[in-house]
């Protein structure tokens, strides 16, 4: 079994309130941690075009497998649109999940039913780190 | 200017992880801070059914597009998950102790958050991270 250890701390001015939390990734319903994870990768974007970067079918499905995604750039104009849908990821797409633009970064629980999508808002390189940890 | 600065650390010395990433939470297309969080604690039971936790724009008013959406299940009981889900999508399940974070696009009438209790009682904390809230009309 291995240990995958998450941690978040969210700091802001806006109130006195920090969260701070630790996680150990575990497989659903159970004290075991997570085995498997793909290790962080890097994808560079030169076009707008939308690109599968989870395929369903790489985890199974209703588990607790968990994806971290993270827009390596700088600039807050430019920014990948996500998405949870088979072959597209842009603003009108059901369902995008949001926009992470330069610096901004995810980690959420990944269901495995439906390909996570990513589609440059520009077609100036982009870079994409990503990773899935799945049981 | 608010400043709201999102970190994560991910380790694994076992699959030999380690990462860390730092960003301020910004409005839409700019490098001016977020000032409106939106944050509180929950619970739901299997009784309950579906919730919605955040409403998509053509409830709410809101059509920002560059919201941030914090969830953490505070259940201990591992068998006590929460599924989540954006409109009819599910995204994924949230084991006790576990947390998310990800940016929020309320800019389509699709982005509702919901949370399903599978077992139990689940409790849960959340925070929005946004640039305006628009008010809507009062009724009387």
């Amino acid at each position: 079994m291995a240990t995958i250890t998450a941690n978040i701390t969210l700091n802001s001015d806006i109130t006195n309130h920090t969260i701070s939390e630790s996680m150990t990734m575990r497989k659903l319903g159970t004290t075991t941690g997570l085995d498997n994870a793909t290790g962080i990768a890097l994808k560079k974007f030169t076009s707008t075009s939308a690109v599968v970067v989870v395929e369903q079918d790489e985890v199974t499905d209703s588990k607790a497998s968990k994806v971290y995604m993270r827009n390596s750039g700088s600039s807050k104009e430019d920014f990948f649109y996500v998405a949870i849908n088979a072959s597209a990821a842009a603003a009108a797409t059901t369902e995008t999940i949001g926009r992470l633009y330069g610096g901004d970064w995810m980690l959420i629980p990944y269901e495995g039913a439906v390909n996570l999508t990513v589609a440059p808002s520009t077609a100036s390189d982009m870079t994409l780190e990503y990773g899935l940890f799945y049981e | 200017m608010a400043i709201t600065t999102a970190t994560i650390d991910i380790t694994s010395t076992d699959l030999g992880i380690s990462l860390n990433a730092s960003t301020n939470l910004s409005k839409t297309g700019t490098s001016t801070g977020l000032e409106i969080m939106d944050a509180g604690y929950g619970e739901v039971t299997v009784a309950h059914g579906g919730k919605a936790l955040l409403e998509a724009s053509a409830v709410s008013g809101d059509r920002d597009t560059s919201n941030y959406f914090y969830l953490s299940n505070k259940a201990t009981d591992e068998t006590y998950y929460l599924i989540v889900k954006i409109h009819d999508q599910i995204v994924g399940r949230l084991s006790a102790g576990d947390w998310m974070f990800m940016p929020w696009s309320q800019g389509d009438d699709a982005a509702e958050i919901s949370i399903t209790a599978t077992n139990g009682t689940c409790a849960y904390e959340y925070a929005v991270f946004k640039s305006a809230y628009t008010l809507v009309d009062r009724t009387a």
